[in-house]
């Protein structure tokens, strides 16, 4: 049998419709429309991914061209793992993404929520300012943050003093600063997140929730029999960004505490930062930036089968 | 077959048209002007000098280039501090980088490897040599060649409060460790969150240099040659006393943490007369008049105070020095190496001094040159100076090797876990040994 995706011949129940081939003009057009994004794709991802691998089994100060590299094969990535600053920086990397991934999940369900289905006057608007704080640029707000945190002169310091809580370092203790920053991003991304949650309730169908209703589902029901379970696509999406962003961090850490205090701020992206930069290691920086792509690579995979599976 | 020719022909044209910009955004000119043509040369000068200094310096460059009739051309380009280093290695090879840039001497090793630091001509090498002293000739020397002008001289002292000294019945600067932790104690006993003596953290330099004056102030060194000593009793003991200052509550660590712009609590703190004593560098000066305003009044700066060990009071010291490009092209390196000669000479400045002197004194940064340190007799007598100019003798310059930027963070590493409790003195003081001996090992 063969299916006529033209006049939308219905396929036979239990099969997967196969899109017809394309015509040779089709592809010739495909490929004149495609061409400028593969090449930009090309040039500014393909290209750098393959240079950071290249340079990753070398040697290289960045003050000499790339010509006078030191081949050193698999050596850069052999070191990682005898590296404790690595070792290092891989854990708080780790423990910073799950903080944000657990502080950030439910928080965002619960503002989309609450921002959703009440019917109240200004929604809009208290969306618009959630988002904002995801509009400024972090240097920005990662200043205001390094004020609000300070040591003994802060308000955060200056409020919790009044109640009798003192000494609590934030950013200048290395049992707060990680904590300390989490709080940051979560303050700064949730309302991104919140408005993709958001999105993602406006594609539950209404009729889904009268039914419910009829069969005498109360809010609480709803939400977690039905709401919840529709937003499995959005919410593996929300999970995977907010887990590229969060192993991304680089600008507050880089601002507010430079990976201190005794490291315990070293993030994986100010490592390779200051591996490369600081220390005139671009070969070791490339072996751990292709070890971060690839970790990422894995955590998405992992992401799209859970959600494959799921559905 | 005719509209299949016209549409190849098509799609090589959008292809073609697509391409275009990218090769041509991907070809930038060298913009170094011409060689030997009518066009003026093209130099550029990397700093990360603030905008009032940048100002004045694009102000010497206009009169160099009013002198040259337009034959140079100087370009002044700025970043941050953080970012200087970074902006020279991205861009330093290129045809478009900094024809000369002001580095910090702990990074010339790996200049100099790289061939980024030039050597200087003999004439310019042998006025260096007649005009500055001859231990910051020898900090600029490396493989037997001049490599540029010494600028700025920075070293550590202590720097105390005096209206906190008044207050906690201190009466005259501590000489010795143990007056030190009895004016630490007395200054916390204050309360209101005091701090008897600040140990700053989260930057490498911040963190290292003022331990380092502390163990060269009791006769210990960082290295013995290329070989780390920092298992010597005369370097242990700066580890305890960091110790036993925090475990008495003389120093709160978390008090004292910097940030990106080597600026943060712990010089909130000192201004805000929470913190009663700090080492820092002469450069802060501008920080802290600029924060402190009238209150700059009771800052006053002694000597490191000296450890059993040690006889004399000594301070680590590093400088900063103006490098010609290797990378750049002859004409280039000439017209760069004769602008360096007339901003450093001594006709540039106002009164016998240099363009660059007079540059640094407005950040009250010292500078290198004799004749400099003597048209700014006036300005170096005032005390918060005058004290650090009689400290550059017995001062002790920050060792220069390849991996210094590392071994400095994995000191820093080792001091901010003593401060806050992860290891005991011996503990990061043995860690501290072995890391460095790995890094300066591996650069051999």
């Amino acid at each position: 049998m063969t299916t006529d995706v033209h006049t939308g011949t219905p396929a036979a129940p239990g099969r997967t419709r196969r899109p017809a081939p394309a015509r040779p003009s089709e592809r010739r057009w495909a490929a004149i429309f495609l061409s400028p994004a593969m090449l930009v794709i090309g040039i500014f991802m393909v290209v750098p991914i393959l240079l950071t691998v290249w340079i990753s089994l070398h040697e290289w100060s960045m003050f000499t061209s790339l010509g006078d590299m030191t081949w050193r094969g698999l050596d850069n990535y052999a070191g990682l793992w005898s590296d404790a600053g690595f070792r290092n920086s891989l854990r708080n990397t780790v423990l910073y993404v799950l903080l944000v991934v657990v502080l950030t999940i439910p928080l965002s369900v619960l503002l989309g929520l609450l921002l959703y289905f009440p019917t109240m006057r200004g929604k809009a608007a208290i969306r618009t300012a959630l988002f904002a704080t995801y509009v400024v640029p972090t240097v920005a707000i990662a200043m205001v943050w390094g004020a609000l945190y300070a040591p003994t002169y802060g308000p955060f310091d200056q409020i919790l003093g009044a109640v009798g809580i003192t000494g609590i370092g934030w950013l200048s203790s290395p049992d707060t600063a990680l904590i300390s920053l989490v709080v940051f991003h979560v303050w700064q991304m949730i309302g991104y997140y919140t408005v993709l949650v958001v999105a993602g309730l406006t594609q539950i169908p209404g009729e889904l929730y009268e039914a419910a209703r009829v069969d005498g589902a109360g809010f609480w029901r709803q939400t977690t029999s039905l709401t919840l379970p529709m937003l499995g696509r959005t919410m593996t999406f929300v999970v995977l960004i907010a887990v590229v962003n969060a192993i991304q961090v680089f600008d507050p850490i880089y601002i507010l505490t430079q990976g201190g205090p005794a490291g315990s701020t070293e993030v994986l992206s100010f490592t390779i930062q200051r591996t490369a930069f600081e220390y005139g290691l671009a070969g070791q920086a490339s072996a751990m930036a292709f070890s971060l792509f690839l970790l990422m690579v894995a955590v998405g995979a992992a992401l799209m089968v859970a959600m494959r599976r799921r559905r | 077959m005719r509209t299949r020719t016209a549409r190849a022909r098509g799609l090589r044209l959008v292809s073609a048209a697509a391409a275009v910009p990218l090769v041509l955004a991907a070809c930038g000119s060298d913009d170094g002007g011409s060689a030997g043509g009518s066009d003026p040369v093209r130099i550029s000068f990397l700093t990360h000098w603030g905008p009032e200094q940048v100002a004045m310096l694009e102000e010497a460059a206009t009169e160099f280039e009013s002198e040259h009739d337009g034959a140079i051309e100087v370009e002044i380009r700025a970043v941050p501090f953080a970012n200087l280093l970074s902006t020279l290695r991205t861009q330093g090879s290129s045809a478009n980088g900094p024809t000369m840039a002001s580095v910090y001497d702990l990074w010339l090793a790996e200049l100099v490897r790289d061939e980024l630091a030039a050597a200087a001509p003999d004439d310019i090498a042998n006025a260096v040599t007649d005009a500055w002293p001859d231990n910051l000739v020898a900090g600029v020397t490396k493989d037997d060649a001049v490599r540029g002008f010494p600028n700025e001289v920075n070293l550590y002292a202590l720097n105390y409060n005096t209206a906190l000294f008044d207050e906690a019945g201190i009466e005259a600067a501590p000489t010795t460790w143990a007056e030190l932790s009895d004016a630490a104690d007395a200054i916390s006993a204050l309360g209101d969150g005091r701090q008897g003596f600040g140990v700053i953290s989260s930057w490498p330099a911040g963190t290292v240099h003022p331990w380092l004056s502390m163990v060269a102030s009791n006769g210990g060194a960082l290295l013995d040659a290329a070989t780390p000593t920092l298992d010597t009793p005369e370097v242990a003991a700066v580890a305890e006393l960091y110790a036993e200052l925090v475990d008495s509550g003389a120093t709160v660590p978390t008090m004292s943490g910097a940030n990106a712009n080597t600026t943060g609590p712990y010089l909130d703190n000192f201004v805000n007369e929470k913190t009663g004593m700090i080492i820092m560098a002469n450069w802060w000066k501008g920080a802290l008049q600029e924060a402190m305003g009238d209150r700059f009044d009771d800052v006053a700066v002694a000597p490191i105070p000296v450890g059993p060990d040690g006889t004399s009071a000594s301070s680590v010291s590093y400088s900063w020095l103006t490098i010609v490009n290797g990378n750049a092209r002859d004409e280039q390196q000439e017209a760069a190496w004769d602008f360096l000669t007339w901003l450093n000479g001594d006709t540039s400045g106002a009164d016998g001094s240099s363009a660059m002197g007079d540059i640094l004194m407005s950040m009250g940064i010292l500078p290198s040159r004799t004749s400099d340190l003597e048209a700014h007799a006036d300005q170096l007598a005032e005390p918060f100076l005058a004290a650090y100019v009689d400290l550059l003798p017995d001062a002790t310059p920050f060792p220069s090797v390849l991996g210094g930027e590392e071994m400095t963070v994995a000191l820093q590493q080792q001091l901010e876990q003593l401060l806050f409790g992860s290891v005991d003195p011996a503990t990061a003081m043995d860690n501290a040994q072995s890391e460095v001996s790995s890094i300066l090992s591996a650069k051999e």
